[in-house]
């Protein structure tokens, strides 16, 4: 009876340490955020991590009198609530491998946080998108828009990086002093952080299942937050080093595993699309090309400033890092704003014809469009691996 | 085991450690150690890989009371 219980935790401590002794490699995640994309697209619209935030922003604005969007409380705007998921998510993640620490960077840092996602929120709204809504979605979305926001965010990475290298040689002191780390997990500490881990999980389980007697919807963006959540701080998912790294260590790795999950995606999306299960012009924003660009660019330099995207900042935010709750504090500021004294005049001194909703299989047939997506798929490939083997765009 | 050169990398979070290491090792002679303290586990992947692709040597890693100690020898 001993025998076989000592081996039936055996087996079951084995299991735990498939998911949580290591990091998953980056593309599994990929594959299994792209799954997670389509079930949302079935649910109701695909993913996007910027408007959660906003609406974050929103309801802290209006609260304090201010008169801006209204999409609906927090707790009802079903891309607030993923979002918030999405930190729990990553939360447990953290946990559960005993990753979680309060850590507080250099004052420096915390700046640079601020200010990237002050960037980041401004380019999101001017742009229409972020890493997810322009890329991540936006690319299986069949978006000719996204391509272009794409662009976007690769100048403004490529730009940040070069920013990052000199800010390193010549002010080293901004990311230098004092920091603190607390409630870590070292060597013989922290065994509590597993057993908070169940409860995370447990009560983000509740509020999906609380959700279900008013609407089912609300039900499973909060079940796949907490998904996404999970997946994303296992994997250390980042749209931030796909587009950083060939411009820093050269490794092709994080690209790929974007790549794997756009693929998923894309599949998954022309078959909902082309059935008309959902409309064909969801995530197919009125961007292309002058707003995809320029907020394009903009969002990439926040990005890579503030070392994470939108979700990589929320993901992050629940492993503990406070230069990433700077970071989505930036964004919650600055979206707003942008949204009620920037966005209007920019997009009215915009001639029709460079703020288009362009969807490729409108004008080519969705054969042929999903043809195109796969070749740029395959150059961005090939890109990435010679790049990989030759060093030509990297800095060391 | 012990380093000639420090490298506080603690509170920071990706990628400024490796952007970190990368500038720091430059500055190390050849043979010599470095010994990086670092708090972000993104660097647990993120150290060994950049030495694999650098072709410097990670001699050690140790975990330490609030995160890792990495010892990293300048090869070339």
């Amino acid at each position: 009876m001993s025998e076989s219980g000592a081996k039936k935790k055996g087996s079951l401590r084995e299991l735990y340490d498939v998911f949580f002794s290591k990091s998953w490699p980056m593309w599994v995640g990929g594959i299994l955020l792209g799954v997670g994309n389509i079930c949302l697209f079935i649910v109701l619209k695909p993913w996007g991590a910027s408007g959660g935030v906003k609406n974050w922003g929103d309801n802290l604005f209006n609260l304090m009198g201010g008169d801006f969007a209204n999409m609906g409380a927090v707790n009802l705007f079903p891309y607030s609530v993923l979002c918030i998921l999405l930190i729990m998510g990553a939360f447990a993640g953290a946990l559960f491998s005993k990753q979680f620490a309060l850590r507080f960077p250099p004052i420096g840092e915390l700046f640079k946080g601020l200010f990237g996602g002050l960037l980041m929120g401004l380019g999101a709204v001017l742009g229409v998108s972020c890493t997810i809504g322009g890329f991540f979605s936006g690319w299986p979305a069949l978006s000719m828009g996204a391509v272009v926001f794409t662009i976007g965010l690769v100048a403004g990475t490529w730009l940040a990086v070069k920013y990052l290298l000199f800010e390193i040689n010549k002010f080293p002191k901004l990311s230098s002093g004092k920091t603190l780390s607390i409630l870590t997990a070292g060597k013989g500490k922290g065994s509590w952080q597993p057993i908070l881990g169940f409860v995370v999980v447990i009560i983000g389980l509740i509020i999906a299942f609380r959700y279900t007697g008013s609407s089912s919807v609300l039900a499973w963006y909060a079940a796949i937050g907490l998904y996404f959540g999970l997946v994303c701080q296992r994997s250390r998912f980042c749209v931030v080093r796909a587009l950083r790294e060939p411009f820093m260590s050269g490794s092709s790795k994080p690209a790929l595993a974007v790549m794997a999950g756009i693929l998923v995606s894309m599949f998954g999306f022309v078959v909902i699309k082309f059935m008309g299960i959902r409309g064909e012009m969801m995530w197919v924003w009125p961007h292309f090309w002058v707003p995809a660009i320029i907020g394009g660019t903009i969002f990439g330099f926040g990005m890579t400033i503030a070392g994470g995207c939108t979700v990589g900042s929320l993901w992050r935010a629940g492993e503990g890092h406070i230069k990433l709750w700077a970071s989505i504090i930036g964004m919650m500021v600055a979206m707003p704003f942008t949204a009620k004294f920037i966005k209007p005049a920019f997009f009215d001194a915009l001639p029709d014809s460079m703020k288009q909703m362009f969807f490729l299989p409108e004008k080519i047939g969705y054969g042929p469009a999903v043809g195109v997506f796969l070749a740029i798929m395959l150059l961005w490939y090939l890109f990435v691996k010679w790049n990989e083997r030759t060093g030509k765009f990297s800095a060391y | 085991m012990q380093g000639d050169v420090i490298l506080d990398c603690k509170g920071l979070s990706c990628p400024m450690p490796i952007l970190k290491l990368a500038m720091a090792i430059k500055k190390l002679e050849v043979g010599k150690v470095l010994e990086m303290y670092g708090t972000d586990p993104g660097s647990k992947d993120d150290v060994p890989a950049w030495c694999g692709k650098t072709g410097n040597s990670l001699l050690e890693v140790v975990d330490t009371e609030d995160g890792f100690t990495f010892f990293i020898r300048r090869e070339k």
